[in-house]
């Protein structure tokens, strides 16, 4: 499929923006106060970076983490895209999951939100920082999440192709066709969707008249377990009645054109900046306000070739095990992290109350091995989220004993989601606020 | 705690009001004389009138002003310093003993049903065993669904903990449809099977094996080798052979890979395996089998001979078939091989997840090799075929589970595995459509008209799944309901879905239902009653046999009830009672809450399951053998497997799985006190903590569980920084107990653990001034388990505290374990009301030699466990 009416972005956005027509946010958003228009995002790019020593000439050409910390570090080359947003990003090094510190290679994407022990048990899987926060926050839009990867699916343990995990820790599958993704964002509803949903009612009324003909039998104590159970059917009966709502209210209108719908990862030019555009749409439109984004697995097939995408040969796994010379790693990651800070900057452009959809949106994003096959120092870039308290603009390093997961109970409780602790934590990190 | 006070109000009394003379004559005099100058008349200080609290904390308003003045009289915080009189120990003693008293029947009354046993959820794992035997299709079906909570004394299955929420039900909804899409919605024709076997009839390599242990190198040079099989060896036997088979996925043929280690290789005929190497070490029984090969060398496969059969993308649903065809070559004392099965799959640099499907005893003869069939669920096997584009390896693999252990057995003396055959039958196995398919799809004369064949499906599926006889008016109703829907679904098969599904989310499926409008109690009728039994003791639905001698009424009669309790408990299934109730009232799950610290024991913590296996071990064995519950004290056996007899250095313990083996005085061993679940579940993972043992101690066996310490009670002091190894946490705690305000309960509780101070973190034993098995910087400590019971008794060790139980308080010990035991049959607190049922169960068990299965038996037969 290459139907491609690619615009520039300034044209794709206005266009997108003018033809956005939202009646049912009036109905559904029971609350319009601005606390409900946070969102979160959590991005993921896969095999590490490069990271030259620090006496190489070469640090600045060719390194993912700046130079100096504070306000006035010196960005690497290939941040400089991030540069017209300099307040807006923090660079973050030191951190890591502490359980997966001696994870040996290429397995990131499972516990890079999730913090958990895999190490050796999968079993032991927990839930990801973006549910913790959809579980909170993402009940009000039509999609309580937006979960995507350019491979789909939730591939196998150790080479997760999702970041998210629900809360017993398993896989929450992701989507990767943008066709599917678009329809089911702004498409009409489905004969099988409604189908389900139908049926899916039917199936609560039988049980609620099974259950009342039941309570006339029962003696007092009897009913009052009853009523739990009662109770239970009946919120799952409105979670129903809610989502048939929303089946009847229609999608907003968006107008593709500037879209390229249909492609696949094995563009990766187009493919990649298309994903981005879907995100920054559903944010827009409220359709959801929590999105993750794995923009490769670990594992070879056509992610594996993006690297040919800027003009480089080889797979990406095999860049990522170059360590004598980083020129062509750094042209690589220069070009993923355009798309990125690409995304920001749309993110950025779109007006919201008083700031931008940017300032209302908390981004994360990152890898989780540093060096070639270590699983230490991570590269992470947080972004956006002033409304939420962040603030930005400097590089922040931290020593290789800081959890990650200190970030995320930061995260949470700046998202208005009450935590203590998230697995190994060891308290919170108040320098991005 | 206040808030749970505050609701009694609402509960109209049922026990008897406690003490108004005992209070008038002891307490109010210590009131009026300590208490009431500032909360009395005159001065009323924070609002509060001693004087006039309401002793009655049953009937009374002013249990949470008790309460709160427990807490401040127990921590010496009133009367205040400045006061001018103040009480002697003995008389605060008097006082805080009195409140607890009264507060602790004040929440047993708050707690009570009265003496009825209140409907009930299933619980996740009883609903997963449910759903396994209802559907036959064994799944983990509670795998998503939230942990249940736990009551006081332990138990899940208290209805007063189980609650069910939104969560819940989404759960029952979700698993209902796609476990019965999964049943019913079967392909009519038989995918296409993918099959291997193999007659193992290889022939010895013609290169000579080298003996090298340099193997790495030679290792990447064999790879290039074409040859097979190939071997080398390492002192005798070949680390690796590698053996070519044939089958067919379905389509095309297939050779997988099959790769022999550390086996012996009869030319043309078989395999031979034993349980260790020849190489591993027997020098000192005690240390672990030597490690070579492997990611890490752990686990048992990569250490052990073993056949490994590599299969590529096999189909990962549905049920599998392995054929083995095997015999046993006796080891020294006429000792066999066990044959044990798993499937694994490699997860990504360098692990792997196993899991075993079969483990058995081979007794057949060489001449008559024996065939062994296996069914297997593949989804509850880490089999991989996701169906992408990288070819997903799954291993099968045999090995002996016969190990050396702590004996000093040689090769020689080794019972060998023999395995002449093997083959694998992917997808369904050999019977098409699957059981469980045919089981809900009846045979029918009404397969064309669908309403009449609904009918006939339903008359089956619905006695069953609400485990009693079911109206022709509640089957037309699900028939009603198909036909309203019927419109909307695609086929009879996605309505017959929908249709039972909402059997499936029926309270009367999920719930354990014994209607009954009056207040007084009945006597359960027989369904009810086969329900309640198969629970106990199964945690499952009753099966055949229980539901059709309910059909025909005679379930009830005791004989036929002692004899159903004797099936059951021999049935496999009772392992649903040995572990849950095992598990919940010894609280095993203890271990899973302290992490071994590192810093003072080399122990992989991820070996410490054997711990809990033990202790659901001892408890089988005492069930299954009939054995009495003293054992539970005391015992002259230990039921281990090799590893927990490495952990007690036990000597001469060789075999596989767990066994009963003698125990003499010097292994320090016997009943369930010193499982080392229970040392290390209530240690600190480094230090032994007496106090922990001690409420493990009084709530768990003795029933006698010691109130909350109160919410202002100080925390353990932390040592000065350097003065860390200076005291021991138990010097530590014995200072705290020595606050006068907090002697008063740890004096009835510190006794009961210091007795166990023999028994490290870990449950190692060690004495004198030296723990040989924590790190050397901790080897230094005072051991002194001797200690004076509040009665005054002087203990000298656990040896003598068991022997004091079984003397002194065998009484009390039997009626706690017939206590929980009632409790975790009828799934609410035992009560006041039931003492009477207890003290004659407790009179046919004493006259039985206090035997285990003579107690459950007594608890059955019991108006309790027979009335709703």
């Amino acid at each position: 499929m290459k139907k491609s009416w690619h615009l520039d972005r300034r044209t794709f956005l206005r266009a997108s923006g003018v033809c956005l027509a939202l009646p049912w946010l009036e109905a559904m958003s029971a609350d319009k106060t601005s606390a409900t228009n946070t969102r979160f995002f959590a991005g993921y790019f896969p095999y590490g970076v490069p990271v030259p020593k620090d006496d190489d000439p070469k640090r600045l050409a060719h390194g993912w983490f700046p130079v100096g910390t504070g306000k006035n570090y010196k960005c690497p080359d290939m941040h400089k895209s991030f540069m017209p947003l300099r307040d807006k990003v923090t660079f973050l090094s030191g951190l890591s999951h502490p359980y997966m510190r001696k994870t040996s290679a290429h397995k990131g994407a499972d516990h890079f939100l999730t913090g958990a022990n895999i190490l050796n048990d999968y079993e032991l899987q927990e839930i990801s920082i973006d549910q913790i926060i959809a579980n909170k926050i993402g009940n009000e839009t039509r999609f309580k999440s937006l979960i995507l990867s350019a491979r789909g699916g939730v591939n196998r343990p150790y080479r997760s192709s999702t970041l998210s995990f629900d809360r017993s820790g398993r896989a929450i599958p992701s989507m990767c066709r943008t066709e599917e993704i678009f329809r089911k964002m702004f498409g009409a509803v489905t004969k099988g969707e409604r189908k389900e949903l139908a049926s899916s009612g039917s199936v609560l009324d039988e049980v609620l008249s099974d259950a009342k003909s039941l309570d006339l039998k029962l003696g007092k104590q009897d009913k009052e377990k009853m009523d739990e159970y009662l109770t239970s059917v009946r919120e799952v009966e409105k979670m129903t009645q809610r989502a048939v709502k929303w089946q009847d209210t229609p999608k907003p209108k968006v107008n593709a054109k500037g879209l390229n719908i249909g492609v696949d990862a094995t563009e990766p030019n187009e493919y990649l900046k298309t994903m981005y555009k879907l995100i920054t749409l559903a944010y827009q439109t409220n359709s959801t306000r929590v999105c993750t984004f794995q923009m490769g697995c670990e594992q070879a097939l056509h992610e594996d070739k993006y690297p040919e995408a800027c003009g480089i040969k080889g797979s990406a796994h095999k860049l990522s095990h170059v360590n004598n010379d980083y020129t062509d790693r750094a042209k690589y990651q220069t070009w993923l992290n355009t798309f990125y800070s690409d995304f920001l900057k749309d993110l950025d452009s779109i007006q919201e109350g008083d700031g931008t959809l940017l300032d209302n949106t908390l981004t994360f994003f990152g890898c989780a091995t540093g060096k070639t096959h270590q699983g230490l120092s991570y590269p992470l870039i947080l972004g956006g989220g002033k409304n939420m308290g962040f603030k930005h603009g400097s590089h922040l390093a931290y020593s290789d004993d800081v959890p990650l997961t200190n970030l995320f109970v930061t995260m949470a409780n700046q998202m208005n989601v009450p935590v203590e602790k998230i697995t190994c934590s060891t308290g919170a990190i108040s320098e991005v606020l | 705690m206040i808030v749970k006070v505050l609701d009694l109000i609402l509960v109209v009394g049922i026990l008897p009001v406690f003490g108004n003379t005992e209070f008038n004559k002891e307490i109010k005099p210590l009131i009026d004389k300590y208490c009431v100058s500032c909360h009395g008349p005159e001065t009323t200080k924070a609002k509060l009138r001693m004087d006039l609290l309401d002793p009655d904390m049953i009937n009374g308003k002013d249990g949470e002003m008790w309460q709160e003045a427990l807490d401040l009289v127990n921590t010496n915080d009133m009367p205040t310093k400045k006061a001018k009189v103040h009480p002697t120990k003995e008389e605060r003693e008097k006082m805080v003993e009195w409140i607890t008293h009264n507060l602790r029947k004040a929440v047993e009354a708050q707690r009570s049903t009265g003496g009825n046993i209140i409907m009930r959820r299933l619980t996740a794992y009883e609903y997963s065993n449910t759903m396994r035997d209802f559907l036959m299709l064994d799944l983990d079906y509670a795998r998503d669904l939230p942990v249940e909570g736990l009551a006081k004394e332990g138990f899940a299955n208290n209805t007063k903990v189980l609650g069910t929420s939104a969560l819940h039900f989404e759960y029952f909804k979700k698993i209902a449809t796609d476990s019965l899409n999964k049943v019913i919605m079967v392909p009519e024709k038989q995918p296409a099977v993918y099959t291997f076997k193999s007659e193992l009839e290889f022939k010895l390599p013609k290169e000579k094996p080298v003996t090298d242990s340099n193997e790495s190198k030679k290792d990447s040079k064999r790879k290039k080798k074409k040859s097979k099989p190939t071997s080398k060896t390492l002192a005798g036997l070949p680390i690796k052979m590698i053996l070519k088979m044939e089958g067919t996925n379905g389509k095309n043929k297939i050779s997988p890979v099959a790769e022999l280690h550390f086996g012996e290789l009869v030319e043309g005929k078989g395999v031979i395996l034993a349980g260790n190497r020849d190489i591993d070490k027997i020098g000192d029984p005690f240390a672990e089998d030597k490690k070579i090969g492997g990611s890490k060398g752990a686990g048992r496969t990569g250490l052990q001979p073993n056949i490994d059969f590599r299969l590529v993308d096999p189909p990962y649903t549905g049920k599998v078939l392995v054929r083995v065809k095997a015999a046993a070559i006796p080891g020294k004392g006429g000792t066999y091989p066990k044959m044990s099965l798993e499937f694994g799959s490699f997860r990504g640099a360098g692990y792997t997840q196993e899991k075993e499907f079969a483990n058995v005893e081979v007794k057949a003869s060489m001449d008559k090799p024996q065939v062994f069939e296996f069914y297997v669920q593949a989804e509850n096997y880490p089999i991989q075929a996701n169906g992408s584009s990288a070819r997903h390896v799954t291993n099968l693999r045999i090995y002996n589970d016969f190990r050396r252990g702590t004996s000093s057995l040689t090769y020689n003396d080794l019972p060998k595995l023999y395995l002449e055959s093997i083959e694998v039958v992917f997808n369904g196995g050999e019977i098409w459509p699957p059981v469980a398919t045919q089981n809900i799809l009846v045979d029918s004369k009404n397969k064309n008209n669908e309403e009449a064949y609904l009918t006939d499906i339903l008359k089956k599926f619905m006695p069953r799944a609400f485990r009693r006889k079911v109206s022709d008016a509640e089957i037309a109703k699900k028939v009603a309901f198909f036909k309203r829907i019927r419109p909307t679904e695609d086929s009879f098969k996605s309505a017959l879905v929908t249709t039972l599904t909402t059997v499936l989310c029926s309270p009367h499926f999920l719930l354990i239902v014994e209607p009954h409008k009056a207040d007084d109690r009945r006597k359960l009728n027989q369904f009810e009653l086969a329900s309640r039994l198969s629970y106990f003791l199964w945690s499952s639905m009753p099966d055949n046999e229980l539901f059709s001698l309910a059909m025909k009424n005679k379930l009830s009669n005791p004989e036929v009830l002692r004899a159903q309790v004797k099936r059951m408990i021999k049935d496999p299934k009772s392992a649903g009672f040995v572990h849950n109730f095992t598990a919940q009232w010894l609280d095993t799950e203890g271990i899973q809450r302290v992490n071994v610290n590192p810093e003072y024991f080399s122990f992989d913590d991820t070996k410490k399951f054997h711990f809990a296996d033990e202790t659901v071990a001892f408890v089988e064995t005492v069930l299954k053998e009939n054995l009495s519950i003293t054992n539970f004290i005391e015992s002259d056996f230990a039921v281990i497997n090799p590893f927990m007899a490495r952990h007690y250095r036990i000597p001469g313990v060789a075999g596989g799985g767990f066994m009963k083996v003698p125990l003499k005085p010097e292994h320090h061993r016997g009943g369930l006190l010193t499982h080392a679940s229970v040392m290390l579940g209530n240690s600190t993972g480094a230090e032994t903590h007496p106090i922990k043992r001690g409420v493990w101690l009084l709530e768990r066996i003795l029933n006698d569980p010691p109130p909350d310490p109160p919410a202002s009670a100080p925390e353990l002091e932390e040592p000065e920084k350097g003065e860390e190894g200076k005291h021991s946490l138990k010097e530590r705690l014995l200072q705290h107990a020595q606050i006068e305000s907090c002697s008063g309960c740890h004096s009835k509780i510190d006794p009961w653990g210091v007795a166990f101070e023999n028994y490290n973190a870990l449950g190692q034993w060690r004495e004198g001034s030296h723990d040989p098995f924590v790190h050397p910087k901790y080897r230094n400590v005072t051991v002194d388990p001797t200690t004076t019971l509040k009665n005054g008794t002087k203990i000298d060790n656990l040896k003598h505290l068991k022997n004091f139980i079984l003397t002194e308080k065998k009484e009390h010990f039997t009626k706690a374990v017939i206590n929980k035991v009632m409790s975790y049959g009828i799934g609410r607190y035992v009560e006041f009301s039931d003492q009477k049922n207890i003290n004659s169960i407790y009179d046919k068990v004493r006259k039985d030699d206090y035997k285990f299965q003579t107690l459950i038996e007594s608890v059955v037969l019991t108006e309790t466990f027979l009335t709703k």
